[in-house]
């Protein structure tokens, strides 16, 4: 614990634009993949445990369209539409399988997966990590706001998760899918009382959240190494932000992600071993305090 | 009140001012009601007028926001549904409610044993002398016996209800709550569940309280009857005082009342 | 819930510590040895995790707190202090006991997926603080430097044969009285609760202090599996109380079977077995693993013994689907 740097960084701007930036790469990049575990959720009332492998396969996927396009933004979208894919196969031919069974039952197929996809990643990709790097247009000197760093693709970054986040929610709001959707994971019942395909409805919701976590991967891929396993740690973060959130709740999930991101940023330099440590407490406090987290709807 | 205890007698059950709020919608505003030992009344009322809502605050499912309630000359208020139960208040539930992987013999004597507060026993293997043949006795009482071995899962709609009322009494309840006793069945079999819980009520020196939708059955059989309208006390009183009642011809039968106006 | 005298059982296990002890005079196989250690140890966890998932229907994700707790517990008692071992032994335990209900006080208030995962949060809250607080526990790198005075009654358990002898008889003694607690009426409680905890409560019992009394007879076998495992890999390692070691047990018991008294057992045997093989054959053992769990999953739908148990005709002991 060093409460001293923790004090002398929030009394200094630049220590504080610094962190508070980097806070905000996690935090929103986590919204994107939380987001989708948390519609998923919402509507089907499944835990996709498999949701970090998204994410590491669209990190990844990224990586290959990259370096042999040499364009940073075809990567990302390749991400995205291949897990949207990997997503549909997904629920279709594991997950669908196992509705309404014990949540242990949809726990071991989601490992099974994990454990499968880590080695497929070894096996193609292998098993040493990958530094991708800022794409070489993004390689300038970074700007100074009061005297922080802020590298520009930092900021490409956040508003980029910022611009999905916000296609996500005006899809949800405007469309008549998305309505069906929103209806959906606030009523499961009343979507097949009213006649609407749940096939398609549930394929096209595992669709869309593995679309956002391919997105996340692929626009995290130049900040990250790519190691097979690299989606463990944002599984257990976006289920934090979930469960802090409440779960079917995607605003919920945005602050949360926030949230959860400024602790990261800051907890690194005040308790540099204990910031995963503090997520736990924070989330153990939130579920104590109102057990179906901050904005989700109250469990019977 | 035709009661058949001694009229004058203190109640088995006294409910005063009881109300409660969901959200801002008061679901049991200031019901006040006595429920005198040994009588068979019923609970009617349009859907949503608070008759769930009732039970669920005698028997400490919910916790009232004012009143009381005390069973006999003990307030029971805010107790928790254990403590309640101990003290004599059991309760079938209008949706069967059972252990559906044991069969009925084993319901029955998982509840005797609970009765018995062996529920909590570490040092004895289940069940514990006497349980099994007390079991089988309340499953006669109820006609459960020659299902004694069947999965509870596996028996009929009715039997199902039965059994959950045979859990109550394997409570020995001096109060028996029943919501709905013969919701879900056809009107022959309603009957025939109707006769069974006439008989116990004699049979065991019950009082009992039974919330009812058919009305044949409510004016057939209650000695007396309450009726609730939007979370408050519309009449009380004898069948035939009931049926003359002007407010509830008007609410049962008069100018169709809308269900959400609270 | 047909079931036999208990004296059929306490005869059944002394005849299998017997024959176990007996093995190593027909094959001298070290590998065979350790696997009934860990085989002891892993088991002895994930039944313990049973009687909450399959008997009470609470399916916790952070069962692996209490089996990391009893190795750095045990681990720290046996080279900080002078105790000996069967008193640094019944210290794990107290010390267990006493977090068990401080940590299941809090969980039990939530129900289904956020019991899940408040029990992870509070596993991995437990890890980050070994991780963090290095003075104490070594940090990343675990407590390393062996156990000292490993004896028991004058034995060895550094000799493996003893060790081995040891654990396998520790496992049937925890299997006894597991299998004793699930035939009281408080096991009877355990199966009302899962089955319909409204009902159970308004037939009098108190759910919060079943739940509690199982939540912690379920950590102190935990952690009896987890010195098991501090003595066998003498020390206490992160490993052994991260995220993967409540994974292995849920394993297990799925993969045995919930409703079936040894199911978890069996599961264990599974997983230890194809981790033996698989590792042997290929580097790849998460994917061959991973196959073989879908295999199972999608194609028997439930544990093995369960399965055996249906076909067989006769009815689990519970289910939970």
């Amino acid at each position: 614990m060093d409460l001293d740097a923790l004090a002398s960084c929030l009394a200094t701007t630049s220590c504080v634009v610094t962190q508070t930036t980097s806070g905000l790469i996690v935090g929103m990049l986590l919204f994107l993949v939380a987001a989708g575990l948390t519609l998923i959720f919402g509507v089907l009332k499944i835990v996709n445990f498999a949701h970090g492998t998204f994410y590491m396969l669209g990190a990844y996927l990224a990586y290959t369209v990259y370096t042999a396009t040499g364009s940073y933004t075809l990567g990302v979208l390749a991400g995205g539409a291949g897990m949207a894919v990997f997503g549909v196969l997904f629920e279709r031919g594991l997950i669908s399988r196992v509705y309404g069974a014990n949540v242990l039952m949809q726990l071991l197929i989601c490992y099974a997966v994990v454990l499968i996809c880590d080695d497929l990643v070894k096996i193609i990709w292998g098993p040493d990590f990958y530094a991708m790097g800022m794409p070489p247009a993004f390689q300038v000197p970074p700007w100074f706001i009061g005297g922080g760093v802020v590298p520009p693709f930092y900021a490409l970054l956040i508003a980029a998760a910022l611009l999905i986040g916000g296609g996500l929610g005006l899809a949800l709001g405007l469309t008549r899918t998305g309505k069906i959707i929103r209806a959906a994971a606030h009523n499961p019942d009343m979507v097949s009382a009213l006649g609407i395909n749940t096939t398609l409805l549930y394929s096209l919701v595992f669709a869309v959240g593995g679309m956002l976590a391919g997105l996340a991967g692929g626009l995290a891929a130049p900040v990250r190494s790519l190691t097979p396993g690299m989606g463990f740690s944002v599984l257990i973060e976006s289920f934090i932000v979930t469960v802090i959130g409440g779960m079917g709740s995607i605003g919920g999930a945005l602050i949360a992600s926030i949230v959860l991101g400024l602790i990261r940023g800051f907890g690194t330099i005040g308790f540099p071993l204990f910031t995963d440590g503090l997520m736990y407490i924070a989330m153990i406090i939130i579920l104590v305090a109102k057990p179906s987290g901050l904005f989700g709807k109250e469990i019977v | 009140m035709n009661s058949p205890a001694q009229p004058g007698g203190p109640p088995m059950l006294k409910i005063s001012g009881l109300t409660k709020r969901f959200g801002g919608v008061a679901a049991m505003s200031d019901v006040t009601l006595d429920f005198a030992a040994g009588t068979l009344s019923a609970v009617i009322g349009p859907n949503g007028a608070g008759k769930s809502t009732f039970f669920n605050l005698i028997s400490g499912a919910i916790r009232p926001d004012a009143g009381q309630v005390v069973f006999k000359g003990e307030d029971i208020t805010g107790l928790n549904r254990a403590a309640i139960v101990r003290r004599g208040i059991g309760r079938a539930f209008q949706v069967a409610s059972f252990f559906p992987s044991m069969t009925v013999e084993e319901n029955l004597m998982a509840g005797i044993a609970a009765h018995r507060s062996q529920w909590s026993d570490l040092n004895h293997r289940f069940p514990r002398q006497g349980v099994r043949a007390r079991a089988l006795e309340v499953a006669e009482m109820l006609g459960l016996q020659d299902k004694a071995a069947v999965l509870s899962a596996n028996l009929s709609h009715g039997d199902q209800k039965l059994l959950d009322i045979a859990l109550a009494l394997a409570l020995e309840p001096s109060l028996l709550l029943l919501d709905e006793p013969t919701a879900g069945m056809g009107p022959e079999e309603r009957w025939q569940m109707i006769e069974k819980v006439q008989r116990l009520w004699q049979q065991q020196n019950l009082t009992l309280i039974f919330i009812e939708h058919d009305m044949d059955i409510v004016f057939g059989i209650s000695s007396s009857i309450r009726v609730l309208c939007y979370g408050r006390v519309l009449a009380e009183g004898t069948p035939d005082e009931i049926r003359a009642n002007p407010a509830v011809i008007e609410a049962y039968l008069g100018t169709p009342v809308e269900e959400d106006a609270a | 819930m047909r079931r036999a005298p208990i004296m059929r059982d306490i005869v059944i296990a002394v005849i299998l510590v017997a024959v176990l002890a007996a093995i190593p005079y027909l094959t001298p196989s070290k590998a065979f040895q350790d696997f009934v250690i860990r085989c002891s140890s892993m088991a002895l966890f994930a039944m313990s995790l049973n009687l909450l998932v399959g008997y009470t229907g609470l399916s916790s994700f952070g069962h692996g707190l209490f089996f990391g707790l009893g190795t750095y517990t045990f681990e720290l008692l046996m080279q900080n202090t002078g105790l000996s071992l069967p008193v640094a032994a019944l210290a794990t335990l107290l010390f267990t006991c006493v977090t068990a209900i401080v940590v299941g006080a809090i969980c039990i208030r939530l129900r289904l997926i956020y019991f899940a995962f408040v029990t992870l949060a509070m596993q991995m809250l437990a890890h980050s603080i070994i991780i963090s607080w290095v003075s104490l526990t070594g940090g990343d790198q675990g407590l390393q430097g062996g156990i000292p005075r490993r004896f028991l009654f004058g034995l060895s358990l550094e000799n493996q044969y003893n060790l081995y002898v040891f654990s396998g008889a520790v496992l049937a003694v925890g299997l006894l009285l597991m299998r004793h607690i699930v035939s009281t009426s408080f096991g009877t409680s355990l199966r009302m609760i899962r089955d319909n905890e409204a009902r159970a409560a308004f037939l009098g019992i108190s759910i919060w202090r079943v739940k509690l009394t199982v939540f912690v007879l379920s950590a102190l076998f935990a952690a009896v599996g987890g010195m098991i495992m501090s003595l066998f890999v003498s020390g206490a390692y992160p490993e052994l109380i991260n995220w993967p070691i409540s994974g292995d047990a849920i394993f297990a018991i799925v993969m045995g079977g919930v409703g079936s008294f040894l199911g978890p057992t069996v599961g264990t045997m599974i997983l230890l077995l194809l981790n033996d093989l698989v590792t042997r054959q290929t580097e790849y053992y998460g994917l061959a693993l991973g196959i073989i769990i879908l295999v199972f999953a999608l194609g028997l739908r439930r544990g093995l013994l369960d399965f055996i148990t249906e076909r067989l005709g006769g009815r689990p002991a519970g289910g939970i689907s």
